[in-house]
């Protein structure tokens, strides 16, 4: 038997419809391995997708929690992409969220006496500056003295987990003889828009004005020449530094906002939970990196995924508990969904290509 | 790689790990080497056609070379003269036609075929090791090499080769310590100690200065009184390389032009074979009224980028409708120069006044405002971005102006507008204007860099090396552009390395040397060797005798 004789072509660029075929097929390729494994746990694959995805979507079941997660990652795509289209790798999330947190609860506890008017803008405003601020560190020592951002970023994220501990663990924002903070005030509650909170559409809404940012405005453009060939956009008088410091700044604020959504927005919270529930909430928002890197950077783009990823969340542990598999297998899918994407960058830059014989 | 050729591959490694030979059956590689006459005809294509999608890159080529013989192929940018090449080297395979070696048809897998043949290729690109001497380069992957390599019989051996060929180099100097001439050298040597007897080469004196040039054409010269067949392959710098060859044959758009004895042909007739039209060698100085004073620059000085000064205290002045050139071997510090006037690079002392205003510190934006345009040489690395539209890279000197954009959004309609005009006055060839700059290549990249940065430069434009690598055509689009330019009023600082370039453009030179100008002649009386001379930085004597005679 001849092997049929394949050939690789290089790609110079693929972009838009090319592009999202390639996300595509590497998430349906996951659902396929992903199948294997649950074959040889015993449990039906089809089945199995229909349990995770029956209840994330389900009105009276997990829709809410799903959307409410799916939002969160939303947030902290959002301040992973923008970096990004400028050629910065925020890997802060984590930290800009704690940071965000700090801010949120600072302004609720100080002036908790507000109405819910006054007092939920603050704590956004709150939230969004405290994690500008944040984000800033980076891209200021990366712009200025040009420290890799990478680095700065996940270090600080650390710094960020053990300043809530020393918050609230025995701390002035203790409760009462537990590890977690005081409960938010009653007016500090997010309201709900159709079941869901504010923020939800918040989200969606900085989605819509980012995709609008980097095709049509100025400083989009200017975001995206940095970050396609840095040294040609100094030859044309775009500034490394004030790029830095802005992207960063930004993404800091939109997940500093992610805070004020997830604390606030969620009645099962209302206050900062004990160190492993809140340190696992932070871990969520490395799922915007993968997130963001299978929409491709398209921020509209990143409302469907990031509702899928978020529904893998909410409904991976319920295919656990309802077919009996193995703890942490849920895990395993999303695990695979990223190793997959991460395969499927070689067809960015190559085609197969079957080679005609002439005989 | 193609899969079907796995076991194939796997043998190779084998043989490769195991320190032996390959052994081949029914190819003999002393066919090529033993009893080689000189004038005998050693490889020959017949009907070479090899296509790509949407284009025929060649088109039944029929090519010969011979023992002895320096045959030089020439063709712009696009005429199919590196899929020939490659074809011939056995990196691409034809589509149609054969490859004949001394009369016998072979076929090439891969390129080691071809250097089982006695087949030697040096890139445009050097491939060297920089931390490894040049012997150690020259040695590394030698098939006789074996698992530690006889250090002290390979410099014998290649210690004849340098002194064969007239060949002067330190074969224990590490190659990052060699300049570009001597680092091409160890490439040719590399392939001659293989036992090559036919050297292809790929664009040879493009990155050498003059005097390399002249030092190269030497030993090739030397190589060809042999019996060694040599294939250059060429899109500028014609004069120098069709000196020294025996014939030429010119491809253009994929198929032979013309194939001709060298001392048959003039410039001008090659010129034109290859571009398709005529072809000025001589350019017309336009008569323009010298105006004000646009630029004066005072003692300036700057660091280059590994913090040496490489400038060192230079002062001149440019008027409105002036050429200013600078000549010079590169990184003599005319890149500062250029950067600093464009505010990339910080000014470590003296000053730049433009207009009468003192802009030392003034941004590239502030720059860019006023009216001064930078043409960088680095055209892929820094002067476009790849992933951009032809439109986007056009945009870059448009979205800082007021009236292109309005409450921070860009206005695309009048964008577009502006780059369709310019696309279409700088003769971009592109399907469209959204297509990928990455498609772009040589010369019709440097348009596009003119059309996004001229029509915005109204006062002073900095060309660095603007022809430096194109083609005779575009070569000649860009210097008209610049004659242009020069018309309009602009004032022009020229920085090259082609001392006919600087010669014909200027209307006033300075050599530049280590960082300083040698001296700055009117270009009515700059003669070619004197300003030769100071670029190479010994001109005291030669300045001093012409200022005697005057």
């Amino acid at each position: 038997m001849r092997l049929p004789r394949l050939k690789l072509e290089k790609v110079v660029a693929l972009k838009g419809w090319g592009a999202a075929k390639v996300s595509i097929y590497s998430i349906i390729t996951a659902f396929i391995i992903f199948s294997a494994f649950l074959l040889w746990e015993g449990a039906n694959p089809i089945e199995a997708y229909r349990h995770i995805f029956s209840f994330a979507f389900d009105p009276r079941l997990g829709l809410v929690s799903t959307l409410h997660r799916s939002m969160f990652l939303l947030f902290a795509t959002l301040a992973f992409i923008l970096p990004l289209k400028a050629g910065l790798w925020n890997i802060g999330m984590e930290g800009q969220f704690y940071l965000g947190t700090v801010g949120a609860f600072a302004v609720a506890y100080a002036w908790g006496d507000l109405p819910s008017g006054a007092l939920i803008p603050l704590m956004l405003i709150a939230a969004a500056l405290f994690g500008a601020g944040y984000g800033v560190i980076a891209g200021f020592l990366r712009g200025k003295l040009g420290v890799n951002e990478i680095v700065v970023t996940l270090m600080l994220n650390l710094t960020a987990f053990w300043l809530i501990q020393f918050l609230i663990v025995g701390g002035p924002w203790a409760g009462i003889g537990e590890c977690r903070s005081r409960p938010l005030p009653d007016s500090a509650v997010a309201p709900e828009i159709g079941g869901l909170p504010f923020t939800v559409f918040l989200a969606i809404a900085i989605s819509v004005i980012f995709f609008i940012l980097f095709t049509r405005s100025k400083v989009g453009y200017q975001i995206r020449s940095f970050g396609s060939n840095p040294s040609a956009a100094r030859h044309v008088g775009m500034s490394p530094f004030k790029i830095s410091v802005l992207v960063m700044a930004v993404a800091g604020a939109i997940a500093g906002l992610s805070a004020y959504h997830m604390w606030a927005g969620d009645p099962r919270f209302y206050m900062i939970p004990q160190p492993e529930a809140y340190k696992s909430i932070g871990d969520l928002t490395y799922w915007g990196i993968m997130v963001g890197l299978l929409c491709l950077l398209n921020p509209l783009a990143a409302i469907p995924v990031s509702i899928f990823v978020g529904a893998l969340k909410v409904g991976g542990p319920v295919l656990i508990r309802r077919m009996k598999l193995p703890f942490g297998l849920d895990l395993l899918f999303l695990g695979i969904l990223f190793l997959s994407f991460v395969a499927f960058q070689f067809f960015y830059r190559y085609r197969i290509k079957r080679v005609k014989e002439k005989r | 790689m193609r899969i079907g050729e796995l076991p194939n591959l796997i043998q190779k490694m084998r043989s490769t790990l195991s320190g032996k030979p390959e052994r081949r059956k029914g190819r003999v590689r002393e066919s090529l080497v033993s009893g080689l006459k000189r004038g005998e005809t050693v490889l020959e294509a017949r009907g070479i056609t090899k296509r790509f999608p949407g284009v025929v890159a060649n088109d039944h080529i029929d090519f010969d070379i011979k023992a002895g013989e320096i045959h030089a192929v020439l063709g712009e940018n696009g005429a199919g003269k590196t899929t020939l090449m490659n074809i011939l080297f056995g990196i691409l395979r034809p589509d149609e036609g054969g490859i004949y070696v001394r009369g016998r048809k072979v076929e090439f897998k891969s390129p080691l075929d071809a250097i089982d043949l006695g087949i030697g290729m040096v890139h445009q690109h050097r491939k060297l090791i920089l931390a490894h001497t040049a012997l150690e380069n020259i040695v590394l992957g030698h098939p006789e090499t074996g698992k530690i390599p006889d250090m002290r019989r390979a410099e014998e051996e290649v210690g004849k080769l340098c002194r064969k060929y007239g060949f002067k180099i330190d074969l224990n100097a590490r190659v990052w310590q060699l300049s570009a001439g001597e680092q091409q050298l160890v490439e040719i040597l590399k392939a001659l100690y293989r036992g090559a007897k036919l050297l292809i080469l790929d664009e040879p004196t493009s990155v050498l200065t003059p005097l390399e040039t002249e030092r190269f054409l030497k030993s090739l010269r030397a190589m060809a009184r042999g019996e060694l067949a040599i294939v250059p392959f060429i899109t500028h710098k014609l004069p120098e390389v069709l000196g020294v060859s025996d014939r030429v044959t010119i491809l253009r758009k994929g198929k032979v032009m013309k194939r001709l004895e060298t001392r048959k042909a003039t410039m001008k007739a090659l010129a034109r074979h290859m571009v398709g039209r005529e072809v000025l060698f001589r350019l017309k100085k336009p008569k323009v009224k010298i105006g004000k004073e646009v630029l004066r620059v005072e003692n300036l000085s700057a660091l280059s980028d590994k913090g040496i000064l490489a400038l060192k205290g230079v002062s001149f002045s440019i008027r409105e409708g002036e050429i200013f050139g600078i000549a010079g071997i590169s990184g003599n510090g005319q890149h500062e120069l250029a950067e600093a006037l464009a505010g990339l690079r910080k000014a470590e002392g003296g000053k730049i006044l433009f207009r009468g205003k003192d802009i030392t510190r003034a941004s590239v934006l502030q720059r860019l405002k006023m009216g001064i345009g930078y043409i960088p040489s680095e055209r892929v690395e820094v002067g476009t971005i790849r992933e951009f539209s032809l439109v986007d890279n056009i945009a870059m000197n448009l979205y800082f102006d007021k009236e292109y954009f309005k409450w921070g959004f860009l206005d695309r309609g009048k964008i577009r507008e502006h780059a369709k005009k310019a696309i279409l006055e700088f003769d971009v060839m592109a399907p469209n204007i959204d297509t990928k700059a990455a498609h772009l290549s040589g010369g019709n990249l440097q348009k596009l860099i003119l059309a996004r940065v001229v029509p915005r430069t109204s006062r002073l434009l900095i060309a660095n090396l603007p022809t430096h690598g194109l083609d005779v055509g575009a070569t000649e689009f860009v210097r008209n552009r610049l004659m242009a330019c020069k018309k309009e009023g602009i004032g022009i600082l020229l920085i090259s390395e082609d001392l006919d370039e600087v010669l014909q453009m200027s209307d006033r030179i300075a050599p530049i040397y280590e960082g300083k100008f040698v001296g700055i002649v009117p270009a009515k009386k700059a003669r070619k060797e004197s300003i030769g001379a100071m670029m190479a930085g010994a001109p005291l004597e030669k300045t001093r005798k012409r200022e005697g005679s005057r």
